[in-house]
């Protein structure tokens, strides 16, 4: 450790630091272009010059490392002159389209040039433009404006460094390179999206995203990717009740700065509801009755004590609180089987911020979860056989637990049963099932999840549960409560996680406050789990 | 002064390794194999040998930052590219005695523990290239290079690497990565060449004049270099005079003569009986000198107190018909062309340098654009920037603005307002292989 | 101006250089090459070059070509060729015109030469002749403004040109 000291304060740092995160210790923000904590130093755009006490040049702070006792001054008289200078070469060429500008809002040009710009601009000649790319479709998702590019690299570097795809390059020189593919085929790799959260101005924007939405109305609420068992940490952007995108949220352990498109395009899915209140079926028509929640559990309840062996598929999407009330509730106090179905799904990868590559080994956010709380895991063969075990209720914990359970094969095969499903949107199955309940979606939902690598982490809720949905934890405290499972029905999900970190010794110890503070807290012995599953 | 570097012009067939033998060649690298590398490093620091490229620095001292504990095999590079408008010198030194660079090379590496040296010659000398090839062609043939050289045990590979159309590759940590098979983008320093340089390994970048000097220091020993020119600038020196002169060409020099010399006695005068406005002394980056200057003498010492440099010692010469608003705009298109592009103020500054001083000389320039050309010069300058190509058009910015400020004014004075839309570029700034958009 | 006889450039149309193969003898260079550099990256000039030698341009075909022979991603070797302004992206004429319009050789009077080079091929710099004959290019200085002005036509240079002497040259270059 070295101290040093940023406009007066003094900070201690891991030698070696660059004076750009040492400032950020300090709580001073050094502006940045080029410099990308996940990506090689270029020191390029020169924005982010500071001054070294009894040095006679500034340096740029990304790739100055800082010595013991430095001392450096990110605000001074000649820091100033040298950012606005900078600042003015680099608006001189920019378009200064802001108003049309999806980055607007989220644009470094734009905040820094109110902070530290001119208010005038020397420039009375025609800016640079490039034809023919200023409003290309460059891939499947990113769309590039060339005229606003800043020639900073990030997104070179991104495809070089973390995509490994090298599929994006700088061509020709000067100030008349731009950005392009080999012979201009399609930008398209796993993670292409990226490249354009690293821009940091308007040159790369995400297509899906383009005019949804100013950045600044969206509210973001943190969260986890619901794509894979990887569990990439995302900041999920919605607007008055409408997810509009996710973008990836930095966790160093599991996926760096980044996400892959997969997961990303996850988003606007979780907007689809066709299930707005409970229903049950109708012997006389196709329509469904709806009913209130309680009359559903009554129905529930009912339907339960129709026969003797009771069945739960339990999806291992949901999160730890709500599996482990399924186990209370459905397992130990009823008597039910119970089957966590996996589906092995894509294979997807990321790099964390060590530039590890992590891969997903299933479909699903929580099936570590699910194996820590003891629920009992099966692939598609077992869980048809085990389906076929059983003639009695079946309740069906969400009716996407797997892929398999959305066919129309798994419709025919439980046709008869008594049906309890948990939807959102419909599947052959929950469109005859004699009982529906809507579902909260990923958005609507606050819970943990355990990623394949054994860390729990905190999706929060961005909006509250739209028409008559409810989360499955609740959906199952109200039906432990119509049972008589002893569980207390107006548990918060924190209350619901504390009884977990006492239950369940994997999660021992573990508090809401440590899973803000951490990467994803390890869960204890989990390296056991994982190879027992 | 006797002919040094340039001791065999005028020889048939120069080039051949049995014309260099006869004239005394290879010599200094038998002496060189019987003195140890650190003595010879301290012969060629005592000689004040100082870097014909550009930068001046004494090559002596530059060899001596090579760790010599390092583990990593060590490289040395023979900077070829010379790119700077108004130099011609190596391009000369290879055709006339090609040997005489091949030998500076050997004794280079040796002195520097180097077993692989490249050549990074400038893609347009195609028939330097070959004629480089051939000598190290015949070098290998008499055992000057390749395994246990002269039954010495040392070995040396030395191979030419073709640059493809960049001035910027001339500066070396560009030239690295160059030769790393990269777009040529200088380096951030530190680590310096010498110690992190091609391959990540240490690494001496010299220019083929300087590597030139070299046998003769060794031959004849550093105080004899040193009796040469003026203290701190000793050695002949090559200088390549272009433009308005009767007799523009490369000139053998002792460091230290007078600008006028050069261009009176050695060049035979200005071309037509025209009068002398204005001479660029080292290479186009250097800041132009007004013609009262033109008693300065030619070293590096000198030159700078003159407020110019030295440089590659390329002389460029104009007479009082030249423009130097146009000539400005001529350099800047130069660099603007040649900017790597990957930090702001040189790649912004030297187009929009341009396009200012184009709109002057087309007759829209305004009051306010002096202000800016300077403003542009201060602040793509001096550290601004990764690698010295900022100061290289900034330098020219500023000392045009100081000796023929009012030239500018007087196209601004006539001016008329400039037209809403960009007027078609003249000169075209490149081939279509840069601009293709 | 200097007595040599320039070879014109072998050009090869654009659809039989979507796709190549370095044949034996290349790939014998292509091992004698790879023995200079401790990197195979080290490689893409040298190659880029033998490749445009042989084909006499550099398509997206050669530039795949090399990726994959120095185990690269074919967009990095296209951002390294578009840096470098020798590497012709488009099939030129068989005769490239590159006229140095750098200071010295401005001013010995080079803007004579291009007027009368633009006007009696009838192209600008950037075009090639309807013939496919000559592709005229500007270019920056070519080191050697000492015998300005200078034309570089293919791999030679023509120096103290004259607009007569020009005539004389491209009536020679056929
Ligand atoms: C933009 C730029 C271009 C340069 N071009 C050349 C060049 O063409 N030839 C050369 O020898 N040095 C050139 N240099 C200088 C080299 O960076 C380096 O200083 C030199 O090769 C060192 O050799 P020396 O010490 O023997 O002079 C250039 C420097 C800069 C900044
Ligand atoms: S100063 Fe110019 S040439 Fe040098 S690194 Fe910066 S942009 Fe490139
Ligand atoms: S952020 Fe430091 S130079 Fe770009
Ligand atoms: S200016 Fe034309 S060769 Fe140098």
């Amino acid at each position: 450790m070295v101290t040093v000291t940023i406009d007066g304060h003094e900070v201690q740092v891991a030698e070696g630091t660059n004076i750009v995160e040492a400032a950020g210790k300090a709580g001073i923000e050094v502006p940045t272009y080029c410099y990308h904590p996940g990506l090689s130093v270029v020191g390029q755009c020169r924005i982010c010059f500071v001054e070294i006490e009894g040095q006679p040049r500034l340096v740029t702070a990304c790739s100055t490392p800082v010595a013991d006792g430095m001392s450096v001054l990110t605000g001074s008289e000649r820091v100033k002159e040298a950012r606005a200078a900078v600042m003015e070469f680099l608006l001189e060429n920019h378009p200064l389209d802001c108003p049309v500008c999806d980055q607007a809002g989220e644009c470094y040009l734009q905040d820094y040039s109110f902070e530290h710009g001119l208010d005038t601009t020397h420039m009375v000649d025609e800016r640079r433009t490039f034809p023919g790319f200023e409003r290309r479709l460059i891939g499947p998702h990113v769309v590039q404006n060339q005229n606003r590019c800043i020639q900073c690299t990030r997104c070179v570097r991104f495809t070089q460094e973390i995509s490994e795809t090298s599929d994006l390059t700088m061509k020709a020189r000067g100030n008349h390179s731009y950005i392009d593919t080999f012979n201009s085929e399609p930008y398209d790799n796993p993670w292409s999206a990226c490249a354009a959260d690293v821009c940091p101005v308007g040159a790369l924007t995400v297509k899906e995203f383009r005019f949804r939405a100013r950045v600044w109305h969206l509210e973001e609420t943190p969260s986890i990717c619901p794509g894979c068992s990887i569990g990439c940490n995302i900041s999920l952007g919605n607007l008055k009740g409408i997810v509009h995108r996710f973008v990836p949220r930095h966790n160093p352990e599991i996926n760096g700065w980044w996400m892959c498109d997969y997961g990303r395009f996850l988003a606007e899915g979780l907007n689809d509801r066709d299930i707005e209140q409970p229903s049950r079926a109708d012997a006389q028509s196709e329509e469904r009755a709806e009913m209130s929640w309680a009359e559903a559990i009554d129905e529930v309840a009912r339907l339960i004590a129709t026969g003797s062996d009771v069945q739960a598929v339990v999806s291992a999407n949901l999160p730890n609180e709500a599996l482990l009330l399924a186990k209370k509730v459905l397992a130990d106090h009823l008597g039910a089987r119970v089957l966590t179905p996996i589906n092995d799904g894509e294979k997807h990868k990321i790099k964390n911020a060590q530039r590890q590559w992590i891969g997903s080994v299933d479909s699903h956010a929580n099936s570590t979860g699910a194996r820590l709380i003891g629920l009992p895991t099966g692939d598609q063969d077992a869980l048809v056989k085990f389906l076929e075990s059983s003639n009695g209720p079946l309740i069906v914990l969400d009716n996407r637990a797997h892929p398999w359970l959305a066919t129309d094969a798994a419709a025919a095969a439980l046709k008869g049963r008594p049906l309890i499903v948990l939807a959102r949107t419909h599947t052959p199955l929950s469109r005859h099932a004699a009982v529906v309940l809507p579902l909260a979606s990923w958005a609507e939902t606050e819970g943990t999840y355990t990623s394949s690598t054994g860390r729990v982490q905190l999706a929060q809720r961005a909006f509250f549960p739209k028409a008559g949905a409810k989360p499955a934890a609740e959906a199952l405290l109200l039906l432990g409560a119509r049972l008589e499972a002893g569980t207390d029905p107006n548990l918060t999900p924190r209350a619901m996680f504390e009884e977990l970190a006492a239950e369940v010794p994997a999660f021992a110890g573990m508090t809401y406050r440590r899973l803000a503070g951490e990467p994803g807290v390890p869960a204890l012995g989990f390296e056991e789990v994982a190879h027992v599953g | 002064m006797e002919p040094i570097l340039l001791r065999a012009r005028g020889e048939t067939n120069s080039r051949s390794i049995s014309t260099y033998l006869r004239l005394g060649g290879y010599g200094a690298l038998k002496k060189a194999f019987i003195m140890d590398p650190a003595a010879i490093r301290e012969e060629v620091k005592n000689s004040g040998l100082r870097g014909r490229g550009g930068a001046g620095f004494p090559a002596g001292v530059k060899w001596g930052f090579v760790p010599q504990d390092s583990p990593k095999p060590k490289y040395l590079i023979c900077n070829a590219d010379e790119s700077e408008p108004g130099t011609f010198k190596d391009r000369e030194i290879i055709h006339v005695d090609p040997h005489m660079l091949i030998e500076g090379i050997i004794i280079a590496s040796y002195a520097i523990s180097a077993n692989t040296a490249y050549i990074y010659i400038r893609g347009e000398f195609v028939e330097e290239a070959r004629i480089l090839e051939q000598a190290i062609a015949e070098a290998y043939k008499k055992k000057y290079l390749g395994k246990n050289i002269l039954t010495t045990g040392y070995d040396l590979d030395l191979y030419v690497h073709r640059g493809a159309g960049a001035y910027i590759c001339g500066e070396e940590t560009a030239l690295i990565e160059s030769i790393e098979g990269k777009r040529g983008l200088p380096r951030l320093k530190p680590p310096f060449p010498a110690v992190v340089g091609v391959f990540g390994c240490p690494t001496v970048v010299n220019n083929v004049e300087t590597l030139a000097c070299v046998p003769h220091i060794i031959e004849r020993g550093a105080a004899w270099f040193a009796s040469i020119g003026r203290p701190r600038n000793t050695g002949p020196k090559l200088f390549c005079v272009s433009g308005h002169v009767n007799r523009p060409g490369v000139y053998e020099l002792p460091l230290g003569v007078t600008f006028r010399e050069i261009i009176e006695e050695h060049c035979g005068g200005m071309r037509d009986g025209k009068a002398l406005k204005a001479f660029i002394p080292g290479g186009s980056s250097a800041p132009v000198l007004p013609a009262d200057k033109v008693d300065t003498a030619a070293d590096f010492d000198a030159v700078a107190e003159a407020g110019s440099m030295l440089g590659s010692g390329g002389l460029i010469v104009m007479d009082e018909t030249v423009d130097m608003v146009w000539a400005l705009e001529n350099l800047l298109t130069f660099y603007a062309h040649e900017s790597c592009g990957q930090c702001t103020p040189c790649r912004e500054g030297s187009d929009w340098a341009l396009d200012v001083v184009r709109r002057i000389r087309r007759g829209h320039g305004r009051p306010e654009d002096i202000e800016t050309l300077q403003r542009i010069a201060r602040y793509a300058s001096q550290g601004m920037t990764i690698c010295p190509l900022g100061d290289a058009f900034c330098g020219p910015i500023t000392s045009f603005l100081n000796h023929f400020g009012h030239e500018f004014e007087a196209y601004i004075e006539a001016a008329t307002p400039a037209p809403r839309k960009k007027l078609p570029i003249l000169p075209v700034r490149s081939g279509r292989g840069t601009f293709g958009l | 101006m200097t007595p040599v006889h320039t070879e014109p450039l072998q050009v090869t149309p654009p659809a039989e250089v979507a796709e190549v193969h370095f044949d034996d003898d290349m790939e014998k260079r292509i091992r004698e090459i790879l023995k200079r550099y401790p990197t195979k990256q080290a490689a893409v000039l040298p190659l880029l070059w033998m490749c445009q030698e042989r084909w006499g341009w550099t398509s997206p075909g050669i530039m795949n070509a090399v990726a994959e022979r120095l185990e690269l991603a074919p967009a990095f070797v296209e951002g390294v060729v578009t840096f470098y302004t020798m590497y012709q992206t488009e099939p030129p004429g068989k005769y490239l015109l590159q006229v140095c319009t750098t200071l010295s050789c401005q001013l010995c009077g080079t803007s004579g030469l291009v007027d009368h080079l633009k006007e009696r091929l009838g192209i600008d710099f950037g075009e090639t002749t309807r013939d496919g004959r000559f592709t005229l290019l500007d270019v920056q200085c070519l080191g050697a403004c000492g015998e300005a002005p200078i034309i570089q036509v293919n791999n030679d240079y023509y120096t103290e040109l004259t607009p007569e002497k020009l005539d004389q040259l491209l009536d020679e270059l056929v």
